[in-house]
């Protein structure tokens, strides 16, 4: 069993709103990188599956080459090797096209996990379009996943529950979070040994893009206003509250 | 005059039967250095340093606290007790060893003054010493406080204790029949008694030579013995003493991990990171638990022990003591000890200044939590969160609404330059990023404007790596700092200014082993010394403070008196129970601001002491202890009744 999961390096997804800026339509480049949250959990999931199942794990990531040091945190939890295709296309069509070409590459991958979203853009695109580029079967939002005669179960959460699936051949999941998918802390020394793996490095290839162009990018301001109200009559101030929060259309 | 072995045929026999037992005892101790010998070197920094040094062996505190025990008497009545005995024992041994140096070399210490003074007067004052000390130890067992019989007691020192008292009460009685055969010696005052007390007509030669065969054997028996017994503490206990390193605090230094960079080396095959068997701590934490007299100090003090959390540095130690005993060095003792008591250590060193024999408990606690996290990254929840925050972003606050700069937000603070600006303020990852702490950096600046101080911070904010170093994982610390160190010889910093005592325990205590070397300087003591220097004009509003020392400060770095002469330049102060060295943590050590709260909270029953003073104001100087007190406060007081001692200078800089 052969898996690939797919990560991306973004700017840090916790920067608090207000402290957010934009340099040339995109995040500013003071902010911290990391691998994307739900692909950590698409690691983690494929870890797991490499040690219940023997499987080997590939971690496949489109971006520049100064992304490698960040994307060894894989190889630290658990991974067996990492490629990187380098580009710089934010088109979910060629970063798709890109990735199929590394999994094509690699000849024998059987199943291919990716976050359910990026954590910079939130598209929750590409890994679909792979799926159709790869001809094989897309499952969205999974949260499980067994092997077991030849076929596929997994879990794929709704927002209120969750449903089991069976399906067999080659497949592309989107793994969301789960208490079962918490992405592991590496061990020093398996950070350590990661420094030292050799990375495949490809040559992106070029590719049209979608049919539609970014005009403008904007990020909403931060705005805080704080009223206090009197505590004199604690009924009345309730009621004003009340009154307040539906005028604001909170209620 | 005083014969020697008076009515004693053979008597020289107990002097040649002290060799076997010397062998006996000596043996005795071979095994316990036997096993500590399993241990690993204490020093191995670098290979011409290998084999060649002993380590430091601290005089002044064998003397201290291992002969004069200073330690011991912080509980006045088991201090007293154990003088009673110790000093008894000394004089009596003494005594002994100038009976044998009356036969064999003909010293005459059986006549003139001397016999009166020390060889009766003396000895039976030791006697009647040591028979006091057993006696208050005896009943006590009989009625232990909590500290000794929790998680457990030590068995074996009871029937020991009974049968030095046994020994001393044979020892009277065979003095007082010898002066019922001779007549009244004028100073052996118990044995003058002891006689009295003898029915008339009583044969007392033929009991007098049973008596003194008894009680040579007794004694004899009980030095054979003392190596197998809890006794063995008398030898161990100023070993221990002598090469614990006297500076406050664990000392967890610093982890070489030069092994890793090595190209040639395979990672997986690097000597264990922190300690997960007996066998991977160092000699002297190996003689810490074998000497250790299961005393519960240690227990008695700690904030965890002390919440129901599932830690008792007693029971730690104990339990490493067991294994040590029984030869276990292959237990895994993240499962032997639960990596729940591992985690719950706050890092206050409240049991390391209570213990007796200066043992390094946290030390022992958190090399088994280096472990855990750098070897096995089992972290709790909340505190894996923040470390993968630290890793990720260099600061621990996951989800702070906070920016970088926040803090700074409508003051001019100055960015440190080179060779113009004197101090770093080194503002720290609480005061940068939680909001309540902010009120601290931006209180200081207004105080170092005031004071007309150069001072800069830095243009993009940091954190030292302590919360790491605290949750276990040096190798995140070591980088952390490292990138400090090279960016602080970038600006050519020397003097820095901290917020944060964890701060300042790291810049003072680890980055000098990694190279930086800086004069730091606690914010406390500095507005100290400004007040003192009349830069900072404040006077007395008649409020009353009480001061929560905060760990890092008061017992690792000694820092006590300087915090509160501020706020004696400000209002009265008021003391809680438990206050300078002995003070009562708030929880928040040890990463434990990230874990949990379960049971009793330790941040809840420091607030409660602080109140139950009546003070108007509690008073800090620690971010971490003020978001811990703060928030223990309100189960009590909607009031914010917790400040730090920086805001409690600019309020009344500004409102003067
Ligand atoms: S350092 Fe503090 S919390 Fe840790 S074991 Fe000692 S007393 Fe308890
Ligand atoms: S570690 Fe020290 S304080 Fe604790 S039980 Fe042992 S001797 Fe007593």
């Amino acid at each position: 069993m052969h898996i690939a999961a797919l990560a991306k390096v973004v700017p840090d997804y916790e920067v608090p709103a207000g402290d957010f800026e934009l340099a040339g339509n995109r995040a500013h480049s003071r902010y911290t990188r990391m691998i994307g949250l739900y692909d950590e959990n698409a690691v983690e999931t494929g870890i797991q599956l490499k040690e219940k199942y023997g499987a080997v794990l590939s971690i496949i990531s489109y971006g520049s080459s100064a992304d490698v040091p960040i994307l060894r945190k894989a190889i630290a939890m658990g991974a067996d090797d990492l490629s990187i295709v380098q580009g710089d296309s934010d088109d979910p069509f060629v970063i798709a096209a890109n990735l199929k070409m590394a999994i094509e590459q690699m000849n024998d991958i059987d199943l291919v996990l990716a976050g359910q979203q990026s954590a910079d853009l939130d598209r929750g695109v590409v890994h679909a379009i792979l799926a159709e580029m790869l001809g094989c079967t897309f499952l969205a939002q999974i949260s499980e996943i067994e092997s077991g005669n030849g076929a596929w179960t997994v879990r794929q959460n709704h927002e209120n529950g969750s449903r089991m699936l069976r399906l067999s051949g080659r497949a592309v999941f989107s793994i969301t979070s789960s208490p079962q998918n918490v992405p592991r802390i590496p061990a020093v020394r398996a950070i350590m040994a990661a420094k030292k793996k050799p990375v495949g490095k490809l040559q992106g290839i070029e590719t049209p893009p979608m049919q539609a162009g970014e005009v403008k990018v904007e990020i909403p301001k931060m705005e805080s206003v704080c009223e206090f109200l009197s505590l004199d009559d604690l009924g009345q101030t309730a009621k004003t509250l009340l009154g307040k929060l539906r005028e604001e259309r909170y209620l | 005059m005083r014969v020697p072995y008076w009515n004693i045929g053979y008597g020289y026999a107990i002097d040649l039967l002290a060799f076997p037992v010397l062998v006996i005892f000596l043996s005795g101790l071979y095994n316990h250095y036997r096993k500590i010998r399993k241990g690993q070197e204490r020093f191995k920094k670098s290979p011409d340093k290998e084999h060649s040094r002993p380590g430091p062996f601290f005089i002044s505190s064998v003397l201290t606290k291992g002969i004069l025990g200073t330690r011991i008497y912080r509980k006045f009545f088991t201090g007293l007790a154990h003088g009673l005995v110790f000093w008894g024992m000394a004089t009596l041994s003494l005594g002994t060893l100038l009976v044998l140096a009356d036969v064999v070399l003909k010293l005459p210490v059986f006549s003139g003054a001397f016999n009166r003074w020390f060889m009766s007067f003396g000895l039976d004052l030791a006697g009647i010493s040591v028979l006091t000390g057993l006696i208050f130890f005896l009943v006590r067992r009989l009625f232990p406080p909590d500290r000794l019989v929790t998680p457990k007691e030590r068995k074996g020192l009871f029937p020991m204790a009974g049968l030095l008292a046994v020994i001393i009460v044979t020892g009277f009685l065979t003095e007082a029949m010898r002066i019922k055969a001779l007549g009244p010696d004028p100073a052996s005052f118990i044995g003058n008694f002891v006689s009295g007390l003898l029915p008339a007509g009583v044969l007392s030669t033929t009991f007098h030579r049973y008596l003194w065969w008894l009680h040579g054997f007794l004694a004899l028996g009980f030095v054979a013995y003392i190596p197998y017994s809890p006794m063995v503490h008398m030898v161990l206990a100023p070993v221990n003493i002598a090469l614990a390193d006297p500076r406050p605090g664990p000392k967890m230094g610093v982890i070489d991990f030069s092994f890793f960079d090595d190209e040639e080396e395979d990672p997986e095959n690097s000597p264990a990171l922190g300690v997960a068997k007996l066998g991977d701590f160092t000699r002297k934490r190996l003689l810490d638990f074998d000497t250790c007299l299961w005393c519960g100090r240690c227990h008695e003090v700690c904030p965890a022990a002390q919440t129901q959390q599932p830690l008792s540095p007693k029971k730690v130690v104990l339990t490493l003591a067991e294994l040590l005993a029984a030869n276990r060095f292959t237990d895994e003792l993240p499962e032997v000890l639960g990596s729940d008591a591992i985690f719950s250590c706050t890092t206050c060193a409240a049991c390391m200044e209570a213990c007796p024999i200066s043992i390094n408990q946290p030390k022992t606690i958190m090399q088994i939590r280096q472990n855990l996290a750098m070897e096995r990254s089992e972290l709790p929840e909340l505190m894996s969160k923040a470390y993968n925050s630290l890793e990720q972003r260099r600061h621990p606050f996951f989800g702070t609404g906070s920016g970088p700069k926040d803090w700074q937000k409508g003051l001019d603070v100055p960015v440190f330059e080179r060779g113009k600006t004197e101090y770093l303020l080194w503002a720290g990852c609480v005061a940068t990023y939680d909001e309540r702490a902010q009120k601290i950096a931006r209180a200081m600046v207004n105080i170092l404007s005031h004071a007309g101080i150069s001072y800069g911070v830095l243009s993009k904010p940091r954190c030292t790596g302590d919360p790491a170093k605290q949750m276990g994982n040096e190798f995140l610390f070591t980088e952390i700092a490292r990138e400090n160190i090279e960016e602080f010889s970038d600006l050519q910093i020397e003097k820095i200014i901290t917020l944060c005592p964890h701060c300042y325990n790291s810049f003072t205590r680890h980055y000098p082993e990694l190279g930086g070397r800086y004069e730091v300087i606690p914010h406390s003591v500095l507005i100290s010394r400004l007040i003192a220097s009349n830069l900072l004009p404040v006077s007395s509003d008649g409020s009353s403070f009480c001061y929560h020392d905060p760990c890092y400060l008061a017992r690792r770095n000694h820092i006590e008196e300087t915090p509160r002469q501020v706020l004696e330049a400000i209002g009265n102060l008021v003391e809680m129970p438990r206050s300078k060295r002995e003070s009562f943590c708030c929880g928040g050590g040890g990463g434990n601001y990230w874990s949990e709260p379960s049971g009793v909270r330790i941040n809840q029953v420091r607030a409660k002491e602080a109140l139950d003073t009546g003070t108007d104001m509690i008073a800090t100087s620690c971010p971490f202890c003020l978001l811990m007190l703060t928030d223990g406060v309100k189960k009590y007081t909607e009031d914010n009744k917790v400040f730090d001692i920086a805001e409690l200078i600019d309020a009344r800089l500004r409102s003067g």
